[in-house]
């Protein structure tokens, strides 16, 4: 599903990739571990075109991201990081500013299929009225999360999502996305919820090694 | 009805107001004596010679001399727009060019053809002095869009990109940027246009009463040259910003980086 082939990138001088290998099959649940700096993150740029590599190529399924690709790579893919950017009006207005791009418009943002997503997650209906910038990180991770499964999106990169979360919820997010053999999934998380399940297969950044 | 001249004594006079505000200075150690002075110099120097400049283009009133003219009066608000924001020149002065002498002439052709009615459409008097007072107050207006466009989408990358992973167009994307950041070039212009006459005399109506002119032909020229003022800062802003995009956003949508002066 994806594949990063020979990954040479460097930030100011400073080589982050040199030579990265790494392929994720469709409906593989992948962890990545290693210290932080390590380049997780720079990892989901990589996918989305917000990074372009020095060197290098990213395959989404079999089809090389560059910049005529990559467009359709982004309606295909979800990413949701722990400090999500959500805009700065209400909630309810974000979510019909997503629903109102051209890509979406057979995406499902009515009332029934938010609230059915907000109940699963233990989000209260009213957070809908609120402003963006009053919720806490863990409700704006979980509304982009809902925002992320409107969309049918079939591959995630998620970066620390669940960091917010209580223990409980914890598990019922990672099993949501662990445990629906659809989807693929690539997760940066220091929570063990995601690295126990037995789905799970574990990436090491700094030996560049399959651990599971 | 003529203006009354001011001689060269008098102006001396009006020289010797200055003493207030160096006084002051002084006094309260405003440390402004030079910079003021400096200015006040530079402003006298300036319109000096731009008088002497004048009197010859109106006296020969050659529409090539007029038309060039303009372009060179483009330029210098072209560089002064660019040293105002935080783009780096060589990256944006072929749009920024394109999009100022696309609005200042639409518009100038426009009033002069079908509003003034001119016989000669270059003649000095209306292209000049008109394109001096459009392109005079668009620049700022100019500067505050292109400066808050991408200033705001950088500062904002984050969300910028995520909405792009929403799967929003490059066009989506950058839509709520540009709404804010023309909204906010306008405002001083459509705030301004709300209490014109009441709270000051505009310039225009100012200088062609004095001129001779009576009141009702004043006001008639200074409804005209607000409209044109929106106008041309509205369409120049659109433009400059939508023809900087190529030069300034990769194929993937992201913004150039190089584009910004250090």
């Amino acid at each position: 599903m994806i594949k990063f082939d020979k990954i040479c990138l460097s930030f100011d001088g400073k080589k982050i990739f040199s030579g990265l290998d790494l392929e994720i099959a469709s409906g593989e649940k992948v962890v990545l571990s290693g210290r932080s700096g390590i380049g997780k993150s720079s990892l989901f740029g990589l996918v989305l075109g917000f990074i372009v590599p020095d060197s290098g190529s990213v395959f989404f399924d079999g089809v090389r991201v560059d910049e005529k690709s990559v467009w359709d790579v982004r309606k295909k893919a979800a990413f949701v990081d722990q400090d999500v950017s959500a805009g700065y009006g209400r909630l309810g207005d974000w979510f019909s500013s997503v629903s109102g791009f051209k890509a979406n418009s057979d995406a499902d943002f009515s009332d029934d299929r938010i609230f059915e997503l907000m109940d699963r997650l233990d989000l209260k209906k009213d957070l809908l009225g609120k402003n963006v910038s009053e919720l806490s990180g863990g409700e704006r991770q979980r509304s982009a999360l809902i925002v992320s499964l409107i969309l049918k999106r079939k591959v995630f990169l998620l970066d620390e999502v669940t960091s917010a979360l209580d223990k409980e919820l914890k598990k019922k997010v990672a099993a949501m996305f662990f445990e629906d053999a659809d989807l693929t999934v690539a997760c940066v998380s220091h929570d063990p919820v995601w690295s126990e399940s037995p789905n799970a297969r574990m990436f090491d950044m700094e030996a560049l090694e399959w651990k599971r | 009805m003529e203006t009354v001249d001011i001689s060269i004594f008098s102006l001396g006079l009006v020289f010797l107001l200055l003493a207030v505000p160096v006084g002051m200075s002084v006094y309260y150690r405003l440390n402004m004596t030079g910079a003021m002075l400096f200015s006040v110099l530079r402003m006298s120097l300036q319109l000096f010679l731009i008088g002497i400049f004048l009197k010859y283009l109106f006296l020969w009133n050659n529409p090539f001399i007029n038309a060039a003219w303009l372009i060179v009066m483009i330029l210098v608000a072209v560089f002064s727009a660019i040293k105002g924001s935080s783009m780096k020149a060589k990256k944006v002065l072929v749009p920024i060019f394109i999009s100022f002498s696309a609005a200042t002439f639409l518009i100038l052709l426009y009033i002069n053809v079908f509003v003034i009615r001119l016989d000669m459409v270059f003649d000095a008097r209306y292209l000049i002095v008109l394109g001096g007072m459009l392109l005079g107050n668009s620049l700022r207006g100019n500067i505050v869009g292109i400066d808050s466009f991408y200033r705001s989408i950088r500062k904002d990358s984050k969300r910028y990109l995520y909405s792009l992973s929403l799967g929003a167009s490059h066009h989506e994307a950058y839509l709520p940027y540009l709404k804010e950041s023309v909204q906010l070039a306008l405002k001083p212009t459509v705030a301004s246009m709300a209490t014109m006459g009441i709270v000051a005399l505009p310039g225009m109506m100012t200088g062609a009463i004095l001129g001779g002119a009576s009141p009702d032909v004043a006001i008639k020229y200074q409804i005209m040259i607000m409209i044109a003022i929106l106008v041309s800062t509205i369409l120049s802003v659109l433009l400059t910003i939508v023809l900087t995009l190529k030069v300034c956003f990769t194929g993937y949508g992201t913004l150039r980086e190089d584009i910004f002066e250090k």
